[in-house]
Order: C-alpha cells, then structure tokens, then sequence
C-alpha cells in the first residue's frame, strides 16, 4: 500500500484528480518538484490505482550510477558482455514489464543512454548488452527530476523528442512553503506513522503558537525535511527549541541565497560590460557609450524576438505593439541578427 | 440552426482559448471551454451525450494534448479530433501518430478551422450513416 497523498492545497488536490484521470491509461509520466517534496509517492499512488497494481514496480536513480552500469542496470546483458560478466543478468526494463518502472532523477541521464530510452518509450523493445535479440518490455515509464529539463533541452544536454515522449503526463508537486494548509496534516499523519514504526513512542504534538511557526518556516527540504525534524522531536520534545534552531538554520540559509543573487548580479553585469572579451577588467578604461549600446541591443533584441514570437512573426502586429515603423522593424530584425525559429 | 453542433476547445492560452471561443460561438455552434487537459478530460468523460468534435492545443501543462487525443482516441473513438500545434516538429508529428483527425499550425485562419470543423463533422456523419 503506498504512502497516502496528505495535503488539501490545491496543488495536491489536482494530483489527486490528475491520477484518478490518468491512472489506467499507461501514457507516460513525469513528475517535477524541488528534492524532497514526494515524488516517489506521487509514482506509488499512480500506480496503486493503475490496473498494474500487483505488478512490478522497479525504481531505478538515474543519478546514482555512473553510465555503463546504469545501462547494464536497465538493459540488462548476456554472459561474456564484457570483461566480469560470467552470467546472464536481465535488466530493470525486462523485470518491470507489464509493471513500473520509476526513473528517478532522469535529468542525469547521459544522451548516449537517453537514446536508448528513447528506443524502448517508442517500440517497447531493446537489446541487452552484447545480444542481438530484442526483448519485448511493456513497462510503464514514470520519471521524476527536480531540474528544469525545458533548460537543459535547450542547451543541448536533454533530447527534445524525448522530452515530448516524457511530457505525455507532467505532475508537479509544488514546494511545502507553498502550501503551508498541507503541514498540520503532514504532521499529524507521520506522528501517527512513527508512533507505530519506533515502539509506540509519542512525539508530542505542536501546540497551536508552534504549528503557526511552523507554518510560517521555509521547509528548503521539504516534506522530507519535515520528516527528519518530527524525528528529531522525539529525542529532544521540546518544540520551542526545535522551532528556535530552525530559524537559526533558515537565517543562514537567507544570507547564502542573497549573497548567491549578489554573484549573480554580478554576472550580468560582466556580460554587457563584455569583460571577457574587448574590455579586460584589468584595463583601466572602457568606452561607456559602447557599453550603452551593446546593453541596449541586447534589450532591444530581448524584447523585438519576445513579441515576434508572440504574435508568430506577424511582422505588422509585432510593429504595431512595438510603436515603431515596419520599416524599422526590419531594420532591427536584421540588424540585430534575429532569427525565426525553425518550425 | 436547430440543434447546434457541440464543440469542447482546450488551449491553456487565454486569448487563443477567448478567441476560437467567440468565433465559434458566432458561428452558431455549442461551445465549451477547457483551459487545460485535466478540465477538457473532466468535460469529456462527465458529458453524458458526448462532443461532436474537440479541437486541442498540444503543449498544455499536466496532460499534453497529444496524451488528450490519445485517451480521446481510445475513450470516445467516434469524436474527430482537431490539433492546434505552435511550435517545434515533434508535437505535431506526435498529434499525427495519436491519430489526430487535422493538424492545423498557427498562425492559422480562423476559416481554415471552419472548413476542418465542417469538413470532419460531415464526414463523421456519414460514417454513422454508413
């Protein structure tokens, strides 16, 4: 029996909806949200109400081996497949068939393993390492990852045609600190769950000043941070101190962000100003007016290729919103070195 | 018209959804609106007399339009399906191997839609007859 979905957000009662919708249709799935917000529940609850349930239900981190063993995980490979393969080892896609196969952490996956997967989402079949016969897998394909896999199709690091075959189902699970309803219930349920899991030992339940507190805190880790505090608490039992070292933690944790956007503002700033190129920081003067100008091309091509896209290269359209001339319009698109995307 | 044809449109874009929805409308047909895949699902499997034709964009968050036109395809096989892609090759020819009815790419004219709307609903017609 999987771990229920406890919350009432709005975020959790769309999964709930999401998977009693989508649940027997073996479409594939792929599950985003910040590490330790759920994920593998997510997966667990949708196979629960599939049709699979009592089938297998194999969970593979993608992140956790490096890529020839992850191949040979998956796939499988025959005896004398390489050099310490003496018998035969079927691989997690063969063992999940007519079950779940839950691919955590896919955004680790390297491209030489992503068109392997690609193969097998597209035809069901795959080749063991060091055979020549294809096996026939019928396996239901439930990804997670917490990276934004939109940005690493765009620099080139995840197939774009497997992000569609992906994208079939996307769930997302929203962040706790974003769905501070869900927590009282979140704690209610694990106090519940641990009393019977660690000997019938009672962890004391927050008094209502303290579950406003923490409420209020950031939870960065998540339902899995929360998790390890209610076990914390049933060492130390005094919520006031957990509380208190919470936010000590948390302060610390503001003050790493903030200086982390410090970096990063000041990384832009080394963009327009080009240090990397004409102008050397170690020169000791550069040409303001020529900074000017390449920031506000820069700007200029930003917000002229924005409204091309929105109005579908409507050249017109896009002029009109602009509040400039078709005729510079042009100009600009040329200058500038903007370009249609291919469709 | 006596008995208008029912049309659900599910686009996660509110102008394009607002748009199709008033041309539609002025059109004489029976409009519902869904502004992603989970509300167009709910529509479908909740209408008891079932839609005369769907016409669905493709990237939408939760269910793609492409996982749409599939469980449309297996659900409701008689409902012709008409996919509205915006961008890139894949999820048009993902709608094509979902057996999407008619692909349109935009910017497309709205008479365009028209005649596939039409073009679908009359041959659907006569498939019953037949």
């Amino acid at each position: 029996m999987a771990t229920p979905l406890i919350g009432t957000s709005e975020n959790i009662e769309r999964i709930r909806e999401l998977i009693y919708h989508v649940a027997d249709t073996g479409l594939h799935v792929i599950i985003t949200g910040e590490s330790g917000v759920g994920k593998e529940v997510v997966a667990q609850n949708l196979y629960d109400k599939s049709p699979r349930k009592g089938n297998p239900f194999i969970k593979v981190n993608c992140a956790a081996l490096p890529d020839g063993l992850l191949e040979s995980e998956l796939f499988g490979f025959e005896r004398g497949a390489f050099t310490g393969a003496d018998r035969k080892k079927r691989g997690k896609f063969e063992l999940a068939h007519e079950g779940v196969i839950f691919l955590d952490e896919i955004g680790d996956m390297s491209l030489l393993l992503q068109s392997k997967l690609l193969h097998v989402l597209q035809g069901g079949e795959f080749a063991p390492l060091g055979s020549e016969k294809e096996v026939i897998t019928d396996a239901w394909v439930i990804a997670a990852t917490n990276q934004e896999l939109e940005q690493k199709v765009k620099k080139g690091l995840f197939r774009e045609d497997l992000f569609y075959r992906l994208n079939a189902i996307k769930i997302y699970i929203a962040p706790l600190r974003n769905r501070p309803e869900d927590i009282p219930l979140l704690i209610d349920y694990y106090i519940e769950k641990y009393f019977f899991q660690f000997d019938k030992k009672r962890i004391p339940k927050p008094d209502p000043d303290a579950m406003e507190k923490l409420m209020a805190y950031s939870w960065p880790g998540n339902v899995r941070e929360l998790q390890n505090v209610l076990k914390t608490s049933m060492v130390i039992g005094d919520w006031e101190e957990i509380i208190h070292d919470l936010n000590l933690k948390n302060q610390s944790a503001t003050v790493r962000r903030t200086e982390e956007l410090a970096l990063k503002g000041a990384s832009i700033v080394d963009v327009l100003l080009d240090f990397k190129g004409d102008y050397s920081s170690d020169q000791a003067s550069f040409s303001l007016k020529t900074v000017t100008k390449k920031a506000t091309d820069r700007i200029e091509k930003e917000v002229i290729s924005f409204v091309l896209d929105k109005t579908g290269w409507n050249r017109t359209n896009a002029s009109k919103i602009l509040k400039i001339s078709y005729k510079t319009l042009l100009y600009k698109i040329n200058d500038l070195n903007i370009k249609k995307p291919q469709r | 018209m006596d008995n208008p044809f029912k049309l659900l449109i599910i686009d996660d874009d509110e102008h394009v959804l607002a748009t199709l929805d008033d041309f539609l409308r002025d059109k004489a047909y029976d409009v519902i609106s869904a502004s992603d895949g989970l509300d167009g699902l709910k529509f479908l499997e909740s209408d008891k007399q079932g839609f005369d034709l769907v016409i669905t964009d493709l990237i939408m968050p939760q269910i793609s339009g492409m996982s749409l036109i599939s469980i449309i395809k297996e659900k409701f096989p008689d409902t012709p399906v008409i996919a509205i892609t915006g961008w890139g090759e894949y999820p048009g020819a993902f709608a094509i191997e979902s057996q999407a009815d008619k692909v349109l790419s935009k910017p497309f004219e709205l008479s365009e839609l028209d005649k596939a709307i039409k073009e679908l609903i009359s041959s659907k017609k006569h498939k019953i007859q037949d």
